[in-house]
């Protein structure tokens, strides 16, 4: 009897935080539809930020790919004092206000900031520039990629790194050869979500690289611009993201599901990393 | 089965503490809830610190009352947004409650060495100016058109900001070179920016309007706000900020 009633609590409380998580984005798609999204597409603002945060989170993930991966490597393989100074410097963009980061970056590479002098005295200058959103991008997304790549270098069976090494191929070839491979899944788990979060990102680029059409203005400052002046745009803007958010976790699942690996990998995308 | 009963227990309290939690939100002991444009932030919780404030672009705030944000009293920098509201029956018929003026303000070190408004248009100078849709904005962009400086200077914008506070705040920090507000952001940052005045004859005609949100739960609370800030003492508070008496002094 109450096993009964607890099942059916428990029923109903996840109906109601289920719905509480889908109203939303349903409420979003009540208000446009499809044709109507696509109209907006010949809206220059919509197009502009589109086209400014699809060229920004692409070029953030190419850095945080090409740094990340051997930082994750490096944190995966190697035990040093400070590694957990190491993986909480990781961790912290996750949970850091973007309003904090947004700051942050200021006050570091900011014309007033610890290395805006020196920059200054080069000739460069970051804020207003599409370098900066980049950067407040790829400061953020980080994390959603490198802990996950972190968890999947400790994932792989350090026998087979082993067998590999001593079947005559050098550290090199059995990094591209054997251990990216093992790792594959966790990477490109990590890819997905770290580009989602970066095409997302607000806080810290609107106070780092301020907003301005076809320059700074990406498809969530568009959305805030434009909130007041043209509801119809901002939903369509919101439509698309929701779209890109969704395909990528869909892809992801799907990919992660059909994927047999060696390594043991649940079907939640923020596993926790194995050691921390 | 005593492990089912505590579990029950521990999820009837969190459930029950949501509710009352809830319930003390949304109750307002007949405090006004004030949606505000940015540059009353200093001056309106020194006229009357009772009440609840909201500060933001009066363009975003307008939007949020079109949304059904629960505001009782809309203050604008500029007359086009409670206007518009009152058209479409928002909100009570919007009545001046003061004026400004707008200035040109620039980092103390002055980095792009600023002289006056004409020194905008120089090729490489930051500027930021307030975005499309917010009062500040607009202002901006007619005093560029009177000046005849509007293509020149316009290519200097390196960010187009929500408030005039996100405005003045770039420029504070020395970020931008320029920036367009109104004469009394300026003077809360007086040791940080330099202002530069924009003449008289390129001023545009700034008025803030002020009316009562026709969905306020508490609308004789929020005239009597709005009596508040057109009071003497209200209007001294104002120009005690350096804002303008609400009818220009005939000359």
């Amino acid at each position: 009897m109450k096993r009964a009633l607890l099942g059916f609590l428990f029923t109903a409380v996840s109906i109601v935080t289920l719905t509480f998580l889908a109203l939303p984005i349903i409420a979003i798609f009540a208000r446009t539809t499809p044709g109507h999204l696509l109209d907006q597409f010949s809206n220059r603002v919509v197009r502009d930020a589109f086209i400014v945060s699809l060229k920004t989170s692409l070029i953030a993930q190419a850095f945080i790919v090409l740094f990340g991966t051997p930082t994750a490597y490096f944190l995966a393989t190697r035990r040093f004092r400070g590694h957990a100074v190491a993986i909480t410097l990781v961790e912290l963009p996750l949970i850091l206000p973007p309003a904090v980061a947004g700051i942050g970056l200021l006050a570091a590479f900011g014309r007033l900031g610890l290395l805006g002098s020196t920059f200054e005295a080069l000739g460069i200058s970051l804020p207003f520039t599409q370098t900066a959103v980049t950067i407040a991008v790829a400061y953020v997304a980080s994390p959603l990629y490198i802990r996950p790549a972190i968890a999947a270098f400790e994932g792989t069976d350090p026998n087979l790194t082993a067998a590999s090494r001593t079947l005559g191929a050098g550290p090199t070839r059995t990094f591209f050869r054997v251990v990216l491979p093992l790792a594959r899944g966790g990477l490109i788990a990590g890819l997905a979500l770290s580009f989602a979060r970066g095409l997302g990102e607000f806080g810290a680029t609107i106070m780092f690289a301020g907003s301005l059409q076809r320059v700074t203005q990406t498809l969530p400052l568009a959305i805030y611009a434009e909130f007041d002046r043209n509801f119809d745009a901002t939903l369509a803007m919101s439509g698309v993201l929701v779209l890109i958010s969704v395909a990528l976790l869909l892809g992801l699942r799907i990919g992660l599901t059909w994927q047999r690996s060696p390594s043991k990998r649940s079907l939640y995308l923020f596993g926790p990393s194995a050691s921390g | 089965m005593r492990r089912t009963n505590r579990c029950l227990l521990v999820v009837a309290l969190t459930i029950a503490l949501g509710l009352v939690a809830g319930q003390a939100f949304a109750r307002t002991n007949a405090q006004v809830t004030v949606y505000a444009a940015a540059s009353l932030t200093d001056v309106f919780p020194k006229i009357d610190r009772t009440q609840k404030y909201q500060f933001g672009g009066s363009n975003t705030l307008a939007a949020q009352i079109t949304q059904g944000a629960p505001a009782d009293v809309f203050a604008s920098a500029n007359m086009t947004l409670p206007n518009q509201l009152f058209s479409r029956g928002l909100c009570s018929k919007p009545v001046v409650f003061t004026r400004n003026t707008l200035v040109v303000v620039v980092p103390t070190s002055n980095p792009a060495h600023i002289q006056g408004v004409y020194g905008l248009a120089k090729p490489g100078v930051k500027l930021v100016i307030a975005g499309p849709g917010v009062p500040v904005g607009s202002y901006t962009l007619q005093i560029l058109k009177n000046m005849n400086l509007f293509g020149p200077v316009l290519k200097n914008v390196v960010s187009r900001e929500t408030d005039v506070r996100e405005v003045l705040a770039k420029v504070a920090l020395g970020e931008a070179d320029a920036g367009f507000v109104y004469s009394t952001d300026a003077k809360t940052v007086s040791s940080k920016v330099k202002v530069i005045r924009v003449p008289a004859w390129a001023q545009p005609k700034v008025q803030y309007g002020i009316c009562v949100v026709s969905r306020s739960g508490h609308k004789a609370e929020a005239r009597a706000f709005i009596k508040t800030v057109l009071s003497p003492a209200g209007q001294r508070r104002l120009r005690a900020y350096g804002f303008l008496p609400r009818v220009k002094p005939r000359k």
